[in-house]
């Protein structure tokens, strides 16, 4: 057991120490989401008022920009799985006497790690936002932050274990991100949606993600029935549903991963 | 209680005291439709060099692979320092290092970061880690460029980074995939004599694979590879012996003359004229030379003594010559789900090579 431990170590180590040496990528995770709230989130509130809302729009906003750039953090972090298998990494690694399945949950926690250093940076400027925020509020979020990203990192070594080409990752990435972004409920709140787009989200992991999110930040700066009006599932339910969908995940990548060795 | 766990001592014994440390009976592995081995046995002993000589698509790396349980075979017995490579993995991949044919390291990581994650993942205390990387970094001179990042280093310094990372887990036995491929030739030395030195060292076994012909006859025993089958397994002086005798080729002003001369005193060699120069098959060339100078009266005016390379010994066994083949057994496993070639028609990412 000792053992095992010790080697999802070093690989969740290997995982940040490529994070930090890759600097350009560590300030554009960064730059990109701040950037989009501020100028994309400061020309949307123009467009509605306040008093027709009841809520400020940065404060439905910012959750679920904060979800949308953890998950895609977590998800483009797992592309050091292709670039292993590419180069041949992967070998070195799996002709080393370690067990696979924690090499696998070394990748996914590693990728997780980068996606909550990201998002505790971006949960930095939330005083400035507005918001209501103490120090209890960020370890909860930083909770939900670990269980979204979790689940995205997983989502992507299982997309990725087979795939031997660098370039695969980018398309596979849009097509299985970029719907599951829009059908969150990130950019539009879902309870005005039709009724098709709501089944199609009901069944998005990322939608709860979002709502557990807006239930944690916004705790502290509205009341309960406004923030019933910007999500869709209860907090309770949004947190079942994700450790679900994390555990289920996790058995499947470490199955695809196994499968794809020989 | 106490007899049997006796017992198992004396098992795991016998399995550090073997004399065979590799022994591969009927190994046949299929791609596909291609026989990419086809029923190979060989046995390497403890503290040898053995190399696995081959062309290109021989089958050299899938044996390798094969050991190193890195690919599955299709039939046939395999043990590794004792262990069935079947189902013992861990206990194989505990006991093996290997430098992989293609250089695998971590560019954006020091050299020391390297062989930090290697010898963590082998289980290498920290203690003994810093011992080891000291002496094995110092040894092939890596020692001052230990904080420099790998994507820095020279094709040659990667190599012995590589062999010290293979090393750093004390392995039984090396695995060294065509370890001088791609290496000028001051480098490749210098690689042949770290290996030397370590076998003598640390009394490692030493399994590798090659294509040159040069490096071949370093090894204390070789076997001849191809098509997937093994056409001769033994020393290199013994091969070079299979085929007999030395050479000799010399020049004279009469050729004619001293070709009789020859036949006359030397009957039981033969003797041919080949364009301008006579050939002779002897069968101690060394010693022969002075006898004939002196036995044969026209003026020498070129003597040239050969003794059969690794070369002729692979023209024999296979009919032709090593560099000739280079049909390869794709080695290409099925395409799995890769949506890129799918979208590549329409895809506007241009591949980048880098």
């Amino acid at each position: 057991m000792n053992k095992k431990i010790k080697t999802l170590y070093i690989i969740w180590y290997r995982e940040i120490l490529i994070y930090f040496r890759n600097t350009a990528k560590f300030f554009t995770s960064i730059f990109l989401p701040i950037l989009i709230l501020v100028v994309f989130g400061t020309g949307f509130k123009t467009m509605f008022s306040v008093s027709a809302l009841g809520y400020d729009f940065v404060q439905f906003f910012f959750p679920g920009i904060l979800g949308l750039s953890v998950s895609v953090m977590a998800i483009s972090s797992t592309i050091s799985a292709v670039w292993d298998r590419e180069f041949g990494f992967l070998k070195e690694i799996l002709v080393s006497p370690t067990s696979r399945s924690c090499i696998i949950l070394g990748r996914i926690l590693g990728a997780t790690t980068t996606a909550l250093i990201q998002g505790a940076l971006i949960l930095l400027i939330i005083p400035y936002l507005g918001i209501g925020f103490n120090k209890f509020l960020f370890i909860k979020t930083m909770l939900v932050i670990f269980l979204i990203s979790y689940g995205m990192a997983a989502l992507g070594i299982f997309f990725v274990s087979r795939l031997k080409k660098m370039e695969s990752f980018s398309i596979i990435s849009q097509i299985i991100f970029a719907p599951m972004a829009f059908l969150s409920g990130a950019f539009f709140p879902l309870s005005n949606a039709p009724s098709w787009m709501v089944k199609i989200a009901n069944y998005n992991p990322l939608t709860y993600g979002i709502d557990a999110l807006r239930w944690v930040i916004l705790s502290g700066s509205l009341r309960k029935e406004e923030i019933l009006i910007i999500t869709s599932h209860p907090l309770l339910l949004c947190v079942i549903v994700l450790l679900i969908f994390n555990l289920v995940i996790t058995f499947f990548s470490i199955r695809i991963f196994n499968k794809s060795i020989y | 209680m106490s007899s049997l766990s006796e017992k198992a001592e004396q098992i795991e014994e016998n399995k550090n005291n073997i004399s065979e440390v590799i022994q591969v009976e009927n190994l046949k592995k299929r791609y596909k439709n291609v026989n990419a081995l086809d029923g190979v046995s060989f046995s390497v002993e403890k503290g040898e060099v053995f190399g696995l000589l081959g062309p290109n698509g021989a089958g050299k790396t899938t044996i390798i692979n094969i050991l190193c349980t890195l690919s599955q075979l299709s039939s046939g017995q395999a043990y590794v320092n004792g262990y069935n490579i079947n189902n013992q993995s861990a206990a194989v991949r505990r006991s093996i290092g290997l430098v992989f044919q293609e250089t695998i390291l971590d560019n954006h990581l020091t050299a020391e970061e390297n062989l930090y994650l290697h010898a963590m993942l082998y289980g290498v205390s920290l203690k003994e880690y810093n011992q080891r990387k000291r002496e094995l970094l110092k040894f092939c001179e890596l020692w001052d460029k230990r904080k420099m990042k790998v994507e820095t280093f020279s094709g040659g310094m990667r190599r012995r980074l590589e062999l010290v990372r293979a090393l750093i887990h004390w392995p039984q036995i090396l695995f060294l995939d065509e370890p001088t491929i791609g290496l000028d030739p001051q480098t490749r030395k210098k690689i042949w004599d770290y290996i030397f030195t370590l076998r003598k060292k640390k009394n490692v076994t030493i399994f590798l694979t090659t294509q040159y012909l040069s490096e071949a006859e370093n090894c204390d025993r070789i076997a001849i590879l191809d098509h997937g089958t093994i056409v001769a397994v033994d020393s290199p002086e013994n091969l070079k012996k299979m085929i007999g005798e030395d050479i000799i080729f010399f020049r004279t002003e009469d050729n004619q003359l001293a070709e009789k001369e020859f036949q006359k005193k030397f009957a039981k060699y033969p003797i041919k004229l080949i364009g301008k120069e006579l050939r002779v098959k002897v069968d101690n060339g060394d010693k022969f030379l002075p006898v004939l100078v002196k036995a044969i009266s026209p003026r020498i005016i070129s003597m040239e003594l050969r003794r059969p390379t690794l070369e002729d010994v692979f023209l024999e066994i296979t009919g032709r010559k090593i560099r000739e083949n280079n049909k390869k057994i794709e080695e290409e496993t099925e395409e799995k789900f890769d949506l890129s070639s799918l979208f590549s028609i329409f895809s506007p990412f241009k591949k980048n090579n880098e």
